[in-house]
This record gives C-alpha cells, sequence and structure tokens, in this order.
C-alpha cells in the first residue's frame, strides 16, 4: 500500500490535497520490476489554491458526494470524508497515513470505535458527556428503546425507536438477521426526543450550549472532522445516543460554509 | 483467584469440536488456579469484573468480539485477542501491509482499489503476476471470498462482487502447494506447528464443492520436524502483527516460503496442538503474566 500512495505524490505542504472525483488516494502500483503502472485517477485536478484566502469553492464544484479531503496542519493530516467505514477509501487512507508513520486524525481505531455504539458510548461517558445506558441483546428488549444492529451489514445511521413488542419484534428479526447477530439497546425514556446535530471539526451551528460543549469534547475524543451527533432529548437533558456519518448535501448553509472554511484554510484548526 | 472470562457465541459452540476445546481450555484454567467464566455477547458487561479475557469466537472490528477486546482494553484486562491484532488480522489490506513493512515474505501482491478496476490494469496484472491470479476480499476468512481467476473477464466477475464489500481488494500471485504450514506463534515465539493439507478438489483449507462442504486435513507435527526456516517465517510474521496469538499460514513451494496470511483467534479444535500439550497452559500463563 505504501508504494502506490508515495506515487500519488499530491499532497501539499501545509496544504490540501485537492478532492477527486473518485478519491485521491487511488495512485499508482508498481508491478515486480518496480515499474510504476498508472491509475486513471492519478491525474487529478487541484481544485483548492494552497492558502487561498478566498474560498475558491463553488456549490456545485465542491463537497461532492464521496469525495475525500486531506487538510494538513502543523503536521497533522486530516481526513475530511462523509463517513468513515471500516473498508472505505478514507478508511484506507487513515490506514496508509498510519503505516507511513503520519499524524492523521481521525485514527483508524478512532473511527471504529465512533461507529461501534457501546464503545462509543463507553468513551464519551469516561470523557463526562452523558452517553445512553446500553444493553446487548439478542431478542429480548426492555422498552421504550432505541435500536441499533451490531453486526457487519449494521450502520449508526439505522436505528430504530420501539415502544411497542409488536414492532420489537419485527425490528430485532431484522436488525439480528433472524437471530444472527446481537443488536444494542438503550433505554428511550417516555416523552424523549431524538435530536440530531452536525459538528464540524467540534463546532456547531445555531446548537445549544449543551451540545456545542458535547460536539467540542466529542471531537476532542475521536477527532471526527465531520459527524453526526445523535441524542435522546429529555426535558432540557441531552444524553448521546450515537455518533453516524453525515451527506455534504445535508450540510446546512452555514455547515457548509464553516467546513470550506476548514478547507481553504481560512479557519485553523 | 483470578478469574478468566472467555468470550465465546452461539457459532463457537456450533459443534462438538469446538466445544470441546473450550471445555479444556477451562480445565487448564481451572488446574492453574483460576476461575473461568464464559462470557456471552449479552454478558458483555460482566467483562470488567475479569482479570484476563479469551476471545473464542470470530473476530472481526464490525462485530461484537471487537467490542469485547475493546472493552478488556478500556479496562486495563489483559486480552486475547487484543483490538489492534484484530483490526489487522482481519482486514488483508493492513495484514499484508504489516507484512510488507516488516519485510516478511508474501506472494507478489496487490491492493486495488475500485477506481483501478479498468481492463487495462487487470490485464497489466496478469502480465505482472502472471496467471492463474488470486483475488481476496479483504476480510476473509476461512477461505471465504477468496477466488482463483485465469482470465480479465472472470477477474472482473469475481472483483464486482468484492468491491461490493470493501473499496479495495487483494489481488495475489497464486502459488500451488499440497499444503499448507500453520504456525501457531504467542508472544513472538512458537507455540505449535502443524499441516494443513488442502483436498485436491480445491485450493483452500476450506472450500464448498458441489454444495457439500470440504475440509482440508491436520497434522500437527513435533517442532524437530518443522523446517527452522518455516519456524522463522512465522515467528517473524508474528511479531509483525503484535504480541499475541497468531496461527500464520505459509506455503513452501519449492523451498520458497513465504506467508500465505496471519490469522488472529487461531482454530485449536482440530487437532492443531495434538503434539503440543501445553498449548493452552502457555495461553492462559501469558494472559496472566500481561
Amino acid at each position: 500500500m505504501n508504494e502506490r500512495m508515495e506515487r500519488s505524490g499530491i499532497l501539499k505542504p501545509d496544504g490540501i490535497l485537492p478532492p477527486p472525483d473518485s478519491g485521491q488516494v487511488c495512485g499508482m502500483y508498481q508491478n515486480r520490476n518496480g515499474k510504476p503502472v498508472p491509475s486513471q485517477s492519478a491525474a487529478i485536478p487541484p481544485v483548492f489554491k494552497k492558502n487561498g484566502v478566498k474560498p475558491p469553492i463553488k456549490r456545485d464544484q465542491a463537497l461532492l458526494k464521496d469525495s475525500l479531503y486531506i487538510v494538513r496542519r502543523n503536521g497533522i493530516h486530516h481526513i475530511i470524508s462523509e463517513n468513515y467505514y471500516y473498508k472505505t477509501e478514507p478508511y484506507y487512507t487513515i490506514l496508509r497515513l498510519e503505516l507511513e508513520g503520519k499524524q492523521v486524525e481521525p485514527g483508524s481505531s478512532s473511527v471504529l470505535d465512533a461507529y461501534l455504539i457501546p464503545l462509543c458510548l463507553e468513551r464519551a461517558a469516561s470523557a463526562g458527556i452523558p452517553s445512553c445506558e446500553w444493553g446487548i441483546s439478542q431478542v429480548y428488549v426492555p422498552l421504550p428503546a432505541i435500536l441499533y444492529g451490531l453486526n457487519y451489514f449494521s450502520t449508526t445511521l439505522d436505528y430504530f425507536v420501539i415502544t411497542d413488542n409488536e414492532k420489537a419484534k419485527e425490528v430485532v428479526r431484522h436488525i439480528t438477521n433472524n437471530g444472527k447477530y446481537p443488536f444494542c439497546y438503550q433505554k428511550y425514556p417516555e416523552g424523549s426526543e431524538i435530536h440530531t446535530c452536525t459538528a464540524i471539526f467540534g463546532r456547531t451551528i445555531g446548537a445549544c450550549t449543551a451540545v456545542a460543549d458535547y460536539a467540542q469534547k466529542i471531537y476532542g475524543l475521536f477527532r471526527i472532522p465531520l459527524v453526526q451527533l445523535v441524542f435522546i432529548k429529555t426535558g432540557t437533558t441531552y444524553t448521546l445516543s450515537s455518533l453516524s456519518p453525515t451527506r455534504y448535501a445535508q450540510l446546512s448553509d452555514g455547515e457548509r460554509a464553516l467546513l470550506c472554511a476548514y478547507l481553504t484554510n481560512q479557519d485553523f484548526l | 483467584m483470578s478469574r478468566l472470562g472467555i468470550f465465546v457465541d452461539r457459532k463457537t459452540l456450533s459443534n462438538s469440536e469446538q466445544l470441546n476445546a473450550l471445555i479444556r481450555c477451562r480445565d487448564v484454567a481451572e488446574e492453574l488456579g483460576h476461575d473461568v467464566d464464559f462470557i456471552f455477547p449479552v454478558d458483555i458487561n460482566k467483562i470488567r469484573r475479569m482479570d484476563a479475557l479469551f476471545i473464542r469466537a470470530r473476530t472481526d472490528p464490525m462485530n461484537i468480539t471487537y467490542v469485547a477486546a475493546r472493552m478488556a482494553e478500556f479496562h486495563g484486562i489483559p486480552v486475547i485477542d487484543d483490538p489492534e491484532s484484530i483490526q489487522i488480522c482481519s482486514d488483508k489490506i493492513n495484514m499484508y501491509s504489516h507484512l510488507k513493512k516488516k519485510h516478511v515474505s508474501i506472494p507478489e501482491t496487490v491492493f486495488l482499489s475500485k477506481h483501478d478496476l479498468t481492463v487495462e490494469h487487470v490485464a497489466h496484472l496478469f502480465d505482472d503476476l502472471g496467471s492463474p491470479l488470486v483475488v481476496k476480499e479483504p476480510s476473509t476468512s476461512f477461505s471465504l471470498r477468496v477466488e482463483k481467476v485465469h482470465d480479465v473477464a472472470e477477474f472482473f466477475k469475481v472483483a464486482r462482487r468484492f468491491i461490493k464489500m470493501s473499496d479495495w481488494i487483494v489481488v495475489q500471485q497464486f502459488i500451488e502447494s499440497r499444503y499448507d504450514w500453520r504456525v501457531g506463534v504467542l508472544d513472538g515465539k512458537l507455540l505449535y506447528a502443524c499441516k494443513y493439507t488442502i483436498p485436491s478438489v480445491t485450493f483452500k483449507i476450506q472450500a464448498s464443492v458441489n454444495g457439500h462442504l470440504v475440509y482440508c486435513g491436520v497434522e500437527s507435527v513435533p517442532p524437530e520436524r518443522v523446517p527452522p526456516g518455516i519456524i522463522q517465517l512465522g515467528t517473524d510474521a508474528g511479531n509483525a502483527i503484535g504480541k499475541g496469538l497468531y496461527g500464520v499460514d505459509i506455503k513452501n513451494n519449492n523451498g520458497d516460503a513465504c506467508v500465505i496470511e496471519v490469522n488472529d483467534n487461531p482454530s485449536l479444535e482440530s487437532g492443531e496442538d495434538t503434539q503440543y500439550p501445553l498449548v493452552y497452559e502457555k495461553i492462559v500463563s501469558y494472559l496472566f503474566a500481561k
């Protein structure tokens, strides 16, 4: 993997790796004689100016679906992507940089923790962030509850708020693949509601003080530049339920502007 | 008295060999003076009350075993398999990268991104690595999602299936052999060695042939009958991953030995350790010495 990446040679010092239409890390590999074999995606036109003052990003040309950015500040490579799922291009980009001995955020272990609910909540709770109590089950679940799958095919985007037994049976059958896998449940107090919020390098737009504070702490823990925080809101109390990926297309104008400011070096990390 | 947790799931208990192996492990730990608890996924919160954890279930960073390993780590509890070993060994891109980094001999290997899947690219691969090629989805285990392909068309048929599960896949030179060495490594040292004899109807250690599962033969081999180069390569490969428990698969074709893969959570229920009666004692002692 290392040799592939070294050959891409696109990363600029303290600059931004341009967002490829196909993922910037796809460079070249070498054949057994060390001869480089070109990749179709090796030549990637730069979109961002290095240390640009004006954001050269127009809505239609940047923050494209599935695009991935690397921002380097103070020797740290920040990987910005809509998701960081295991075995995806962003995950392998992180892994490649780690194997090269570079400082990279988020780390590969961090993204695994973030998307595995029990680990995410254990880490969050230990950092003083109010987090939902959780349990693992394969059949039974005390209601009302919020349910997440815990297997190779599940994502934190798919959660189910369950209040009755009939629905519970159906959902449990679905998320356990007919009892094959365990699942994670959390208590969902009566009168609660789900509250989501997007955090960009730990910053939020329009969130209340408590949520904004949690977002910063969560960034401090996992170092994920773009993430959706899912809380259970009971009265005025927020408890963390999960972290999940978010699409660029789902960002508000303010959130897009904030992310673009980071990408164009206007906002310092 | 120290408490050993053995993390299992329903699948671990799906046949008598696995169950017997677990009972053997429990008996050994008890003879060494430890209490033993079997821990199922629903009991995961018990992990924090253990003094050591031994995971005996199929590991993957996306399943409950990884949660168990990380939970143990959070609470400072020694664990086999440790989370890092699970993360590395469950993903062949990660695993081969570690082996390459430490210059451990492996077959010629290329990682292919979904963006590199072009006819030109693939034709180059056949030119460079020869035919047939072996295509692997990175999180394959028990030879699942490992296919031998002979031409570009066959390659694409397989690769398109695998790329749905991973943005990168592994392409490898095919190395023929009648058997694989399996070198068990614990803490960087030889734990056991055996031969996996490949069934003549397949090139994998386990395969479905005409709807029937075909398993490899297992022959435990005492250390004095294992070529020293194989032991050295096995321990080098284990050390390239970490200090845990690994099963290193090695092909020794015409004296050119190379590592095919390093497995965390290696099988111990099929007679791999027949010639090594102290395997469980060493594992349990290692965990409590950490």
